[in-house]
């Protein structure tokens, strides 16, 4: 199996590059064929072929001594550094020219430039009366181009945590040169050097073995095979993905040592040759991105509409051309939501925030909302649903399977530990056990402690450890007289050990290995102490236990002992290992301990809010089918009562063949399955099955899976850690990467990395995403309101002609100073409902700006936010001599210049300059107006369904806070001493603040009573046309 | 209108045509007729609150004001200096009639409020005290301002107003501001802002002062027959002078609550002008 994986992985790729899955990726088709080309012609390593003499030769080398180092830096010098190099990202200044091109950042453009034009033709024409057309033009660009700055470094920063996790941990490296052993950076290794691989190590390049003492790597990150492989110097097959003599760059070393000769360094190693592919995978557009860019579009082409209307209005109405392109420039500066962009990003970047704190690093900020619109998730089993580490959970002795405690914390129940066969039992398994635990680790609890040894052994030595307390010292007790490791052949490991009591002169002999092996040699059987003759009654025990506990995807050993004669073996026998001189049959069977690795113990919760949440978890893992399905039965992913096809089958006593397919809930695929798969097939299997485990996959079988889960409309969250797992994850809508196993390809190629490797991580993440769509939406439709009362000023300007009711600048105050912080802070607004009872969102259907939302926002709280301020604006202008009739047409005399004796109702004569600070006291009187009605909007959009008094008016500090931020900030622009003339506000009278609070209250009240509404009458007309 | 709001509707799903018009569904803009009937109501009756209230507020509003006098002057606290003709920069031919005469039947014009037949009907007031009528008696008397106290510059005896001779009138006047009273004796002084130019100037009345009796003012609608004071400046220039570009700046002094140096009004108080003569 593990030979045709390995080179599974490049057949897989030539697949996705020619076969109909590339059809997709029509672009990129032709070049990635054409690298495919390359990449097979470059496998053609024929290094594994040659002697160590030819290879010396070839490399200027020496199999014993290394290179010489001054030949090492001419190398070096050569072929660069040993690194993968990350791959080539956009320049920064084109990075940064995108900030300042979006499509509203375009239109503000355009704004400044019209606002350059008019100043320049005024001033050309020598009738400069202000430069506040140059004044308008250098605000419009410092916006666009600090809210460019804000999101340049927001990339800029998400792309640091990567590149400082690449930074962690300098990669050593043990090498020889001129004949000396080095410890060097490994990125320092060339082509030709002579390295030192131990257990533990990572392989710093790709390796020819020279010489290797039970030297074995673990491959998974490059093929996906989790079980550990063996090399050896010698050449075994001409294939050099299959020969034992290579041993591949970024692959770990597992245990013993070995030494070699680089052949390949950075790029032109294996993995780094797969790590430039997975690069071809085009990124997939966040869906919240599509969403902003859809409403920025909408903006944008409204903007450019009004705008353009009324220019055609202002031009047939009689305005001068110049006049109407101001219009045109002013309608733009106030129906651009300015400080939209801005918003967006700081939400997202206080939920990635967020998440951080709970384990979770966000890469790109649009992923964080990815998350919750994510409805399958393609989860890896090892490490991310499970603990990663074997652990003892079964035990099988007087006839009975006991379960031991397989939490990671030991909280759970043990089992009776009474029984003298247990004592027996756990004394093989204590005794028949070379794993030690690394020094130094006594403060650390015992399930967390690092050990020397393989898997299973260090299972069992944990297990004893807690069962029995110091066993270092338990078997000091048991001096060890010799001991036969575990070998393929004979599957058992025994040892030797002398008794406990020093007046016992016998010999212990323990065993464990394959219980049919085990049982095999066995003669007796320990039932409650007692060694009872091994009949066929207890043959049949047994069996029946070894199928229960195998069928649980479990790991089984079986143990046994032997109290050895001590007349044949006296004290001081000679025992032999390779001669076995000693009695090795007719021994007394223990027991069975079985072993998995168990599911973290959050996960099955995890698993339970996915399934309430909608969300469909499918688990892709390499390990073994009914391994697999073990622990999706165990956590959930396989619920109680689903069966699958086989199941069914077995239950019905009918051929496989026979059963309806739609009635197996689950379904188990391995591997082997899906490489005969048409995507159509694996399409139908998807559909039709929602509880999926996929086995025995390669990595890159889940780029293929991923792919079928959005051909079937979903949004995909993949997890991997592997380096092969990078074209899946990138292909993915949100990749996660493992932040503790995770390979820096696979972190490169993520949206986002969990630190703790824990599937639950995902949920929070999840939770997190949805609550931000919620609150995102609130954001925007609170940040879009506004925009009515800024646009109807102009309007209402340029058809009744009446002095300008709202200035540019005042309008980019509201957009950028005090409304920020409340929309953001709508962004700490608890969730209305448990988001987690509901069904991910429909990316199609359900938008973040939707037609009742702008509705609701423009038409109907905009407009009454508008009369609010016309309403200020009005009685402001009236009681300061200028009744509403006497406004209307009244601007071109109240506009000119050259008038200073401009008459208001009351017979009073007004010089321009008086006039211009009295349209300066009706912005500002404008701009309190919406600040006033704007506090009633940030309070209604805390819900979009449940009364205000439901949700609670105090829960949410920040928003209060930004409140009284906001009040503040308005209160100091009117009243700062200097901003009439450097921003156009006026200190005002204060009963104007209070004009607008009646339409404040009619705001809360109308939204209430629209919630309720909507409550009361769900799927009512009221409902949907009033509820966003 | 409403319109607008359809545009966020899918638009990926539909062809473009179809969402104008669906002929399958009856469809009009994403809506069937009834239900844009239905949404149109809703807003009818929506918009028509609104205005209700609207319009309610601005009645009450316009309730609580006062006929004669804004409520508030906070915008105008010092009046602005204009003068009379309504121009910044005179230019004329003097010895074309053609080229000026717009100028002097502009002044003829508003010269005409102060006829001394209209100003003779009204109360003679004692000059140099404020006309202060706090009663309620409406109309309020207005101080008559007689055309002839402008003696050359009335127009009476030179109906050219000097323009013809070269030595052209110009009327200063100060803006109405209700309830102002000028503190101190107020008046007008005229100063060549160009160095090198220098030539008399004649003010009518002689006093150059505005009389206090004129303040303060009640408004157009209790005060109908007010009229501002007016102060004369006939710009004697000569031969000299001609085809030069002659820069004025006339302020108002003397009274320490009438501003004349405000740096971002221009015409607080005073008021500059050019004057050029070709022969």
């Amino acid at each position: 199996m593990g030979k045709n994986d390995s080179y599974e992985v490049f057949v897989e790729m030539e697949r996705d590059g020619n076969g109909e899955m590339g059809a997709k990726i029509k672009k990129k088709k032709e070049k990635k064929k054409e690298r495919m080309e390359n990449m097979k012609k470059e496998i053609d390593i024929d290094d594994h072929q040659l002697s160590f003499e030819e290879l010396e030769m070839k490399y200027t080398t020496s199999v014993t001594k290394g290179m010489t180092s001054t030949m090492a830096a001419q190398v070096l010098e050569r072929d660069g550094c040993n690194e993968l190099k990350p791959p080539k990202g956009t320049p920064e200044y084109i990075k940064f020219a995108r900030q300042l091109a979006g499509g509203l950042q375009c239109l503000m453009w355009v704004a400044a430039v019209i606002c350059f034009i008019a100043f320049g033709i005024l001033m050309g024409q020598g009738n400069l009366t202000s430069y506040d057309d140059l004044y308008l033009a250098i605000v419009l660009i410092a916006v666009v181009v600090v809210t460019g700055c804000f999101g340049y470094y927001q990339e800029f920063k998400s792309t640091n945590i990567i590149a400082s996790f690449k930074n962690l941990v300098p990669q050593q490296a043990t090498v020889f040169r001129d004949g000396q052993k080095f410890n060097i950076n490994a990125n320092q290794l060339v082509v030709g050097d002579l390295v030192e691989v131990k257990g533990g190590d990572r392989v710093p390049a790709d390796v020819r073995i020279v010489s290797a003492q039970s030297f074995k790597v673990d491959n998974s990150s490059l093929t996906g095979e989790s079980e550990p492989q063996s090399r050896t110097p010698e050449f075994t097959h001409e294939n050099p993905l299959e020969t034992k003599n290579i041993a591949f760059f970024s692959t770990t070393c597992l245990e013993g040592v070995a030494t070699g000769i680089i052949i390949n360094t950075g790029d032109r190693t294996i993995i780094g040759r797969i790590a430039s592919l997975a690069s071809g995978v085009g990124n997939e557009k966040t869906p919240i991105a599509i969403e902003i860019e859809h409403f920025v579009d909408i903006i944008a082409g409204l903007a450019i509409f009004f705008g353009a209307t009324f220019f055609c209005v202002a031009m047939t109405i009689g305005y001068r051309f110049l006049e109407a392109m101001i219009f045109f420039m002013a309608i733009v500066v106030a129906y651009v939501p300015e400080g939209l962009l801005a918003t967006v990003t700081v939400c997202l970047s206080l939920t990635a925030k967020r998440l951080a704190r709970k384990n979770c690093v966000v890469k790109n900020l649009e992923a964080v909302e990815t998350l919750g619109s994510t409805s399958v998730i393609c989860s890896d089993k090892t490490g991310t649903l499970t603990q990663n580490r074997m652990t003892v959970s079964h035990l099988w002795f007087d006839n009975h399977i006991h379960s031991a405690d397989t939490t990671e914390d030991q909280s759970g129940q043990s089992f009776d530990q009474s029984s003298e066969t247990w004592r027996a039992l756990g004394r093989v398994a204590g005794l028949c056990n070379r794993a030690v635990f690394k020094p130094g680790q006594d403060a650390v609890p015992i399930p967390k402690r690092d050990v020397v040894g393989d898997a299973s052994e260090t299972a069992l030595l944990k297990f004893t450890e807690l069962a029995f307390g110091n066993i270092v010292d338990y078997r000091n007790r048991f001096k060890k007289v010799c001991e036969l490791p575990f070998n393929s052949t004979n599957k058992f490991q025994l040892s030797v050990h002398e008794l406990e009591d020093p007046l016992d002169l016998r010999y212990l002999l323990v065993m464990k290995g394959a219980p049919e092996r085990i049982l095999e040699r066995c003669s007796t059987i320990m039932i409650k102490g007692q060694e009872l003759p091994l009949d066929e009654q207890w043959k049949e025990a047994f069996q029946t236990a070894y199928m229960d506990l195998g069928g649980l995807g479990e790991r089984v050993l079986g143990f046994c002992h032997l109290l050895l004669n001590e007349k044949e073996h006296p004290r001081g026998f000679g025992f032999d290992v390779d001669e076995m001189n000693f009695t090795t049959s007719g021994l007394c069977f223990a027991g069975l301990i079985s072993m998995i690795d168990p599911p973290r113990a959050s996960v099955p919760d995890a698993v339970m809010k996915c399934r309430t949440a909608g969300i469909r978890v499918i688990m892709v893992t390499g390990d073994h089918p009914i391994t697999a399905k073990a622990i999706a039965a165990n956590v959930g992913i396989i619920t109680e009562g689903s069966e699958t096809v086989e199941d069914i089958a077995l239950r019905l006593r009918i051929p496989v063949e026979q059963v309806n397919k739609r009635d197996a809930r689950a379904c188990v695929v391995n591997g082997g399955q899906l490489k005969d798969m048409s995507s159509e097939e694996l399409d139908d299997l998807l559909r039709n099955h929602p509880e999926m485990v996929f086995a025995r996959t390669s990595p890159q079988q889940k780029l293929i899976i991923v792919e079928s889960c959005q051909r079937l409309g979903s949004i995909v969250a993949v997890t991997g850690d592997g380096v092969n797992d990078s074209p899946a994850l990138k292909k993915a809508d949100i990749g996660i990467a493992m932040g503790i196993s995770g390979s820096d390809a696979a972190k490169n190629a993520a949206d986002m990395i969990l630190l703790d490797d824990n599937f639950a991580s995902i949920v929070t993440g999840v939770e997190q995403g949805r609550l931000i769509f919620d609150n995102l939406k609130k954001s925007i439709a609170y940040t879009l309101t506004k925009n009515i009362p800024e646009l109807t000023p102009y309007l209402i300007y340029i058809t009744v002609s009446v002095p300008l009711p709202l200035g540019c600048i005042t309008i980019l105050f509201i957009e950028l100073a005090t409304d920020i912080f409340p929309s953001v802070s709508l962004a700490y607004e608890k969730a209305e409902s448990d988001i987690m009872n509901l069904k991910p969102r429909n990316p199609r259907k359900d938008r973040l700006v939707n037609e009742s939302l702008a509705a609701y926002s423009y038409f109907q709280i905009g407009a009454i936010q508008s009369f609010a301020g016309f309403t200020d604006y009005f009685t402001c202008l009236a009681q300061e001599g200028w009744r509403p009739l006497l406004c209307v047409g009244l601007r071109s005399a109240w506009e000119n210049a050259y008038n200073q004796e401009v008459q208001d109702s009351y017979g009073q004569e007004w010089t321009f300059a008086q006039r211009l600070y009295q349209e300066y006291t009706c912005y500002t009187v404008f701009f309190v107006s919406i600040e006033i009605c704007q506090i009633s909007d940030v309070l209604i959009r805390k819900t979009r369904r449940l009364s205000l008094f439901q949700q609670g008016f105090f829960r949410n500090k920040v928003l209060l806070s930004a409140i009284v931020f906001q009040l503040c900030l308005g209160t100091f622009l009117c009243y700062c001493p200097g901003m009439p003339n450097i921003f156009n506000f006026m200190p005002i009278r204060v009963q104007w603040w209070f004009i607008p609070v009646p339409y404040g209250i009619l705001i809360f009240i109308y939204d209430e009573i629209r919630k309720l509404g909507v409550r009361r009458h769900p799927g009512s007309w009221w409902d949907k046309e009033l509820y966003y | 209108m409403s319109n607008k709001e359809e545009k966020p509707a899918d638009q990926n799903q539909s062809t473009w045509k179809d969402f104008i018009f669906n002929p399958r569904s009856g469809e009009f803009m994403g809506r069937t007729a009834s239900s844009w009937a239905l949404i149109l109501l809703f807003y009818l009756v929506f918009y028509g609150f609104l205005a209700g209230l609207f319009t309610l507020t601005m009645w009450v509003m316009l309730q609580t004001l006062d006929d004669n006098a804004p409520k508030y002057c906070d915008r105008v606290p010092s009046p602005g200096l204009v003068i009379r003709p309504k121009t910044l920069d005179i230019v004329y031919n003097k010895s074309d009639s053609s080229k000026y005469s717009h100028y002097v039947q502009h002044l003829e014009s508003f010269l005409q409020q102060y006829n001394d037949v209209d100003q003779d009907k009204k109360q003679p007031c004692v000059s140099g005290t404020y006309s202060i009528q706090d009663n309620e008696t409406l109309p309020k008397n207005s101080c008559p301002f007689k055309r002839s106290l402008l003696g050359q510059c009335s127009g009476l005896h030179d109906p050219n107003f000097g323009y013809s001779e070269g030595k052209p009138c110009i009327l200063v006047k100060m803006n109405r501001i209700i309830g102002l009273k000028p503190l101190g004796d107020p008046f007008i002084n005229c100063t060549i802002k160009k160095e090198g130019s220098d030539f008399n100037m004649v003010y009518f009345p002689a006093t150059k002062n505005f009389d206090l009796m004129y303040f303060p003012y009640y408004g157009k609608k209790a005060h109908e027959t007010y009229v501002q004071p007016l102060i004369a400046v006939k710009l004697m220039l000569e031969k000299k002078d001609y085809d030069n570009v002659i820069t004025v700046e006339c302020k108002i002094e003397g009274s320490s609550n009438l501003k004349n140096d405000d740096e971002r009004d221009k015409f607080l108080g005073r008021v500059i002008f050019t004057v050029k003569i070709t022969e």
